[in-house]
């Protein structure tokens, strides 16, 4: 991406960081508008979290899925940091609605604007907590009536917007404030909801896995539901640094590793058969994701047993989707999980490729 | 007596419904209740208890209904956007007798109806308490509980932000209570045939052999109940009404700040008292009607459109005398309790009713004066 060095030196300045080093570029376009893509969708400038996975991810989706298009949104971080009163960070129509919603609003919006003889693509957006939990039946109903709209789920694996209670999808031993680890427990004591495999049991068009941490891999799976008539579904893993307790500066890499390691297959499923998967060509141990987040910390105390048994229960389960999916990679696959490592990084995990 | 504890709202009232015997809470998290959630999800697995982070507030109130169903002094709480959702099981739990506490940490006073009204179905009521501050809070806590399973009724526990996120030093006294009978009518397992098992529906129980009343006779007996409950559980507190010439009633923590300013009105001489019912239904109307005897005006301050107005109208005789004083307000988040929650400001709209002045708007201060 091309930066403006002249405005990020004077931010440097203002904020007394030291000046821009010789691997980044000096002679730059005038604004930070020019070079990037012309329709944004969901503009900056909002109140989303250093490092937040979600606002990178929902950016993405919009980019590679607009202009004609409309979104619903549920209650959820995605709402609360793009539009706080009086201001709003959307560029395409959108409308919320509470926080079960999401997928009944969009069917309305679709099923209105057809019967209107308008095309405009109807896009519903939800956190984990509002697909996986509170607006699962309202989803299921929209994917059964075949409504001819592109559902996003930002899955964050816990309800952020609240401050980090435990969803459906918050993984097996992550302690949150409502399966908090300690002497009791843990962490959460459940698995992780196989939502896509509940999602492919409609036999929908086409759904599908993402990460924020492969942009290329997920505006191409928007761009390729977007051409699809009929209901599509797409869960994109968005780490949030405050809720997984990482650095904000490795929401990229958190997403990477969790990949990597099997924890966060990405599959296409069209009509609920497996068509696509990203290989995976060297399968890191699973300790090299949970080691980056907080919310594993109490994994770590080599004292507990506990801790080393849920270890090899995350690593199996990891093994499982290995297994399952077929993610071993061959080595000559056109694209696999190393892909991203062509691409320089800065950062403190820059010296580990 | 233990000691005193420096608390805020929601960790003291989770201490309170520990020490009155609730075992089982199911929620789901909503700004200013999410902290109610947390704290029962850290405390209550340490007595032995459940605590279910459940996948909505339907969820969380159907799981509470369940559980007291089989004799757990249980509960569930959400803020009133939360209890919209679980209407339908406060109206479920009235009508099959199941004794459950759901705590609103409203937003604001805006769920005066939600709580009094109700959005179920069929003839039922919901007993609601509205403490002023954390003490008030802990003893309807207990109360609430013991309310619950005396009647087998829900009831609702309307706490709000300022009470919730407020600290306060308080010992967690427990309130002495009669002692109830035991739960025999709580499913446990009885199988059919052993002549003692029992079934539970809104419709009402009854048998082959022993049929009971029937749904009209049962939905009768159910009315009845809610009458027995308005005369006996109505509950208020009020102070210098007996020579006022001016009555000012609130609710909840207004009724703290209206309480405040009426004290300091009364020293400087005004004839002036104050009224707060504690329940909120049953609505203490005849204790109003007898302290607003006197009375030529009666100002209601509550932070809504005029919501409670409507139960002292049915109160007193004499419309003319009752006048609003409150009004909506937020601050610009939407999720918390605005400006007019403040004693200067209760003091001039009382002054300028007195003077028969029309009530002062507030300058508005927030973010969009700025922009």
């Amino acid at each position: 991406m091309v930066q403006d060095s002249t405005r990020l030196n004077g931010l440097r300045a203002k904020h007394g960081r030291p000046p821009a080093g010789p691997h980044e570029p000096q002679a730059a376009p005038s604004t930070l508008r020019q070079g990037q893509p012309r329709f944004r969708g969901l503009e900056a400038g909002h109140r989303a979290c250093q490092g937040c996975g979600e606002a990178l991810a929902a950016r993405i989706v919009m980019e590679n899925a607009g202009p004609d298009v409309m979104v619903a949104n549920a209650t959820g971080c995605l709402e609360v940091f793009t539009t706080p009163w009086p201001q709003s960070a959307w560029r395409v129509p959108w409308m919320h609605s509470l926080f079960e919603n999401a997928a009944a609003i969009a069917s309305g919006m679709e099923a209105a604007l057809k019967a209107r003889g308008r095309n405009t693509k109807v896009l519903a957006f939800g956190g984990d907590g509002g697909t996986y939990d509170i607006g699962f039946q309202a989803l299921s109903g929209m994917l059964e009536r075949h409504h001819d709209v592109l559902y996003v789920c930002y899955d964050n694996e816990a309800y952020m917007n609240t401050g980090i209670q435990r969803s459906s999808s918050t993984p097996h031993a992550a302690s949150t404030t409502t399966s908090p680890a300690g002497k009791e427990r843990m962490g959460k004591r459940h698995l992780k909801k196989d939502l896509l495999s509940i999602i492919a049991a409609h036999h929908i068009p086409y759904a599908a896995s993402a990460s924020v941490a492969y942009p290329a891999d997920l505006a191409r799976k928007v761009r390729y539901a977007m051409g699809i008539e009929g209901p599509t579904f797409l869960v994109v893993h968005s780490p949030c640094p405050l809720g997984w307790r990482h650095a904000s500066a490795l929401t990229v890499e958190v997403a990477r590793r969790a990949v990597e390691c099997g924890l966060f297959p990405l599959v296409e499923l069209e009509r609920g058969a497996l068509t696509n998967i990203m290989p995976i060509r060297t399968p890191r141990p699973v300790v090299d994701y949970l080691e980056l987040q907080g919310r594993f910390a109490h994994l770590f105390d080599e004292t507990d047993t506990r801790a080393i048994e849920e270890r090899d229960h995350l690593q199996a389960l990891a093994d499982h989707n290995i297994l399952t999916y077929g993610l071993a990679g061959t080595g000559d696959d056109p694209v696999d999980t190393t892909g991203i490592a062509h691409v320089r990084r800065g950062g403190p995990l820059a010296e580990r490729t | 007596m233990t000691e005193m504890r420096l608390l805020d709202g929601s960790e003291a009232i989770v201490e309170a419904a520990l020490l009155a015997g609730a075992r089982f809470f199911a929620g789901y998290p909503m700004a200013p209740a999410t902290e109610l959630l947390e704290h029962m999800a850290a405390k209550l697995p340490r007595v032995d208890g459940v605590c279910i982070n459940a996948d909505s507030e339907l969820q969380a109130v159907n799981m509470a209904l369940g559980a007291a169903q089989v004799g757990a002094r249980a509960a569930t709480g959400s803020c009133g956007q939360g209890l919209a959702l679980m209407q339908e099981a406060i109206a479920e739990a009235a009508l099959n007798e199941t004794p459950l506490v759901i705590f609103n940490i409203a937003r604001n006073q805006q769920d005066y109806f939600q709580a009094t009204r109700g959005g179920g179905w069929g003839d039922y009521r919901t007993v609601t308490f509205a403490p002023k501050d954390l003490h008030e809070a802990v003893e309807h806590t207990h109360l609430a509980f013991h309310v619950a399973d005396k009647y087998r009724v829900p009831v609702i526990f309307m706490a709000d932000n300022l009470i919730a996120r407020t600290q306060m030093g308080t010992a967690l006294p427990v309130p002495e209570l009669e002692t109830l009978p035991p739960k025999d009518w709580a499913l446990d397992g009885t199988m059919g045939g052993t002549g003692a098992s029992r079934w539970i529906w809104t419709f009402g129980g009854g048998k082959a052999n022993r049929p009971g009343v029937g749904p009209d006779g049962y939905w009768r007996q159910i009315a009845d109940k809610f009458d027995r409950i308005a005369k006996a559980e109505a509950r208020h507190e009020q102070g210098f009404c007996d020579d006022a010439e001016c009555v000012v009633v609130a609710f909840g923590s207004g009724g703290k700040f209206v309480e405040h300013v009426v004290r300091e009105l009364r020293a400087e001489g005004h004839k002036i008292g104050f009224f707060r019912p504690v329940t909120l239904w049953p609505f203490p109307s005849e204790a109003l009607e007898a302290a607003t005897e006197n009375a030529s005006n009666i100002l209601v301050f509550e932070l809504n459109a005029g919501q409670m107005i409507d139960d002292v109208r049915l109160a007193v005789e004499g419309r003319d005398r009752i006048k609003p004083i409150g009004g909506i307000s937020f601050d610009d988040s939407g999720l918390n309790i605005g400006p007019l929650m403040d004693a200067r400001v209760i003091r001039t709209r009382i002054l300028d009713q007195l003077a028969g002045k029309p009530l002062t708007e507030l300058p508005y201060t927030g973010m969009g004066a700025y922009l």
